[in-house]
C-alpha cells in the first residue's frame, strides 16, 4: 500500500498477482532470508562457530547435571521400594515367644512378609562370611540376637511411613533394638536434592549467559552492517524485514549449538560411564548411568534454538531501530 | 508535489539549517536545488526523505503532512521516493544486480519478476551488460548509474538527487543530466540538489537557490520574466 500516492498501485499489486502467490512469495522470501543468513554465517565459519560452542558447550553443564540427578532419581526409587525393617529381637526370650511375636507380626496390616533368622542360623551365616569361624569357637555362648526382617507392605514404603512402623515396633516388648536404615537414604536424598538444586540454578544461570553472548554477538553482527542497514531503510525496508536475517542467524546458532550440546553431554557421559559402572559392580548394583531420551533431546534442541532466538531479538529490538539513515 | 510552508529546522546543538522557508514544486516538475555548502540544500532533501523531522512548518508531499506519517509508515513511504547520492551508497559486497533488486526484495517481488525489472531498469540507464559485476569493478560514473538505477527501478513518482554530479566531469554530469530528463518525461517530478551552476545554465530549469538556510529564489519569478 502506497503511503503517499493512494492512487499508485505498487510492488506486488502493480504486477497483478495473486493473494495466494503473494502469501506464498511471502514465505519464499523468508526462506531466502533464512538460508541468506546462512551463507552470512558461512563467509565467517570460525567466528560462526566459536559462538555456536559457546552456545552448546553452556547448555551441556546442566544437560549432564539433568541426566545424572535423573539417573539417581532412578536408583533412589528403587533402594525406597526395597525399604526392609531390622528387628533385633531380646536375649531372654524362648524360642517360643520368638515363633508367637513372629506370627503376630506377620498379620499385622502394615506388613507384607517376614523372614526370621534365628540366633543359630545366623551365627552359622556370620562363622561363613566373616572369616572369624575360629574365634567365634572361643565363645561359651551364641551373642548374636534373633532377628526378624519384616517388609513393609505397598503403602508403608515411604521414609516417613517406615519411620513410623519402626515407632511402633521398638515399642514392643519383644523388640531389643528396630532399624530402618533410613539415615543413609536420606543422606542420599538430601544430595540429590542438592545436585537438582544446583542443577536449576545454574541452568538459569547458563542460560541467561547464554542470552547475553548470543544477545551481543548479533549487536556486533548489527552495528558492522550499519551501512547496509542504513541504505536498506533509505530504499524502504521496514524495521522487520531487516530484523528478520538477524533473527534467523541466532535460530541458526541455537540450531546447531543444540547438536553440539548432544554430541558434548554423549561425550561426558560416556566419560563418566566407566566410573559409573565401577561403583556400580562395588555395590553389586545392574545400574548403569542412562543418556538423553528423544524426548529429553529435542527440549534441549528447542531450549538452544529458544535462546538463540530470544538473544538476537533482545539485540535486533535495541539496535536495529537505533540505526536511522543520515 | 513538493510543497514547504515556512519550514525551519534547527539542529541538535543550535545549528539552524533552515529559516522559514517556502516553496512548491508542481506534480510532473523538474527544478534544481543550489546554494553553497551548507546553505542547506541537504536538509531539504532530508526534510522531504523524512531523515529528518522540521523544527517548524509544514513538509507536504502529495497533499499528505510528512508530521501525519508515524515512524512506523517511514519505510513505506520511502518507497514511493527515488532516492540518489552524490556517494551513491551502493552495497560494495553484493552485485549490481542485488543492489538494483533491492528495494523490489523488499517491496516483496517475485525473483522473475524483479529480474525483468532489474534489467529494464539497467538498460535504462546503459548498464545492461553489467548485471554480474559488483560495484568497485565500474567507473565512478558507471556506479552513479547503478544508483539512479535502483531509484527508480520500482517507478516511484518522485525522485531527488544530491550532488549526483558531484564527482563526475562536465561531460558525465551532461549524460546523468539526460537521464533525469527521461524520467521526466514520462512523468516523474525530480528535485535535484546540486552546487554545479555551469551545469544549470546549460538547462533551462525551474532553479531554487538556497542562501545560509534562507530561500533567495524559488525560481518562479525569473521564469515570468
Amino acid at each position: 500500500m502506497s503511503v503517499l500516492f493512494r492512487s499508485r498501485q505498487q510492488g506486488a499489486q502493480q504486477v497483478k498477482i495473486s493473494g495466494m502467490r503473494r502469501f506464498l512469495m511471502f514465505w519464499v522470501h523468508h526462506i531466502q532470508q533464512c538460508i541468506g543468513s546462512l551463507g552470512e554465517l558461512a563467509r565467517y565459519p570460525f567466528a560462526s562457530l566459536m559462538t555456536m560452542a559457546v552456545l552448546g558447550l553452556s547448555l551441556t553443564l546442566p544437560a549432564t547435571l539433568y541426566v545424572i540427578v535423573k539417573n539417581t532419581d532412578d536408583v533412589g526409587a528403587n533402594w525406597q521400594q526395597a525399604s526392609e525393617i531390622t528387628l533385633f529381637l531380646r536375649q531372654q526370650l524362648t524360642q517360643q515367644e520368638v515363633q508367637t511375636f513372629s506370627k503376630r507380626t506377620e498379620l499385622a496390616e502394615e506388613v507384607e512378609a517376614v523372614r526370621l533368622i534365628d540366633k543359630e542360623q545366623g551365627l552359622a551365616e556370620f562363622r561363613q562370611r566373616s572369616g572369624f569361624g575360629e574365634a567365634l569357637d572361643t565363645l561359651s555362648s551364641n551373642p548374636l540376637p534373633n532377628v526378624l526382617i519384616v517388609i513393609p507392605r505397598e503403602g508403608f514404603r515411604t521414609p516417613a511411613a517406615a519411620e513410623a512402623l519402626v515407632r511402633k515396633f521398638s515399642e514392643q516388648r519383644e523388640v531389643e533394638q528396630a532399624r530402618l536404615d533410613l539415615g543413609w537414604l536420606q543422606r542420599f536424598q538430601a544430595i540429590v536434592n542438592l545436585v537438582r538444586d544446583g542443577f536449576l540454578a545454574l541452568a538459569l544461570l547458563l542460560c541467561v549467559a547464554v542470552i547475553l553472548i548470543v544477545g551481543n554477538t548479533i549487536r556486533l553482527n548489527i552495528s558492522s552492517k550499519r551501512d547496509e542497514i542504513m541504505v536498506m531503510k533509505l530504499v524502504g525496508a521496514t524495521d522487520a524485514y531487516i530484523q528478520r536475517p538477524f533473527l534467523y542467524t541466532g535460530v541458526w546458532y541455537g540450531l546447531v549449538g543444540g547438536i553440539i550440546t548432544w554430541l558434548a553431554t554423549g561425550a561426558l557421559l560416556w566419560w563418566l560411564s566407566g566410573a559409573v559402572r565401577d561403583i556400580a559392580d562395588l555395590y553389586d548394583s545392574e545400574f548403569r548411568l542412562t543418556g538423553l531420551n528423544l524426548t529429553e533431546m529435542a527440549v534441549v534442541w528447542g531450549i538452544a534454538i529458544g535462546l538463540g532466538l530470544v538473544g538476537s531479538y533482545i539485540a535486533v529490538r535495541k539496535h536495529v531501530s537505533a540505526i536511522e539513515p543520515r | 508535489m513538493i510543497k514547504f510552508e515556512q519550514v525551519s529546522k534547527v539542529y541538535p546543538g543550535g545549528f539552524q539549517a533552515l529559516k522559514n522557508v517556502s516553496f512548491h514544486i508542481e506534480p510532473g516538475e523538474m527544478a534544481f536545488l543550489t546554494g553553497h555548502s551548507g546553505a542547506g540544500k541537504s536538509t531539504v532533501l532530508k526534510l522531504i526523505s523524512m531523515m529528518e523531522r522540521p523544527t517548524a512548518g509544514r513538509v507536504m508531499i502529495n497533499g499528505h503532512d510528512l508530521k501525519r506519517i508515524e515512524r512506523k509508515q517511514i519505510a513505506y513511504a520511502r518507497r514511493d521516493i527515488g532516492m540518489i547520492f552524490q556517494d551513491h551508497r551502493l552495497l560494495m559486497d553484493r552485485t549490481v544486480f542485488d543492489n538494483v533488486a533491492l528495494p523490489l526484495m523488499i517491496e516483496g517481488y517475485s525473483l522473475a519478476e524483479a529480474r525483468k525489472r532489474v534489467q529494464a531498469a539497467l538498460e535504462k540507464v546503459g548498464l545492461g551488460d553489467k548485471v554480474r559485476h559488483y560495484p568497485q569493478m565500474l567507473s565512478g560514473g558507471e556506479q552513479q548509474r547503478v544508483g539512479i538505477a535502483r531509484a527508480v527501478v520500482n517507478k516511484p513518482p518522485l525522485l531527488l538527487a544530491d550532488e549526483p554530479t558531484g564527482n563526475l566531469d562536465p561531460k558525465l554530469s551532461g549524460e546523468i543530466i539526460k537521464l533525469f530528463e527521461d524520467f521526466n518525461r514520462v512523468g516523474v517530478s525530480v528535485l535535484i540538489a546540486t552546487h554545479d551552476l555551469g551545469l544549470i545554465a546549460r538547462l533551462r530549469y525551474r532553479t531554487l537557490n538556497l542562501k545560509e538556510g534562507r530561500m533567495i529564489n524559488d525560481g518562479l519569478t525569473e521564469e515570468a520574466l
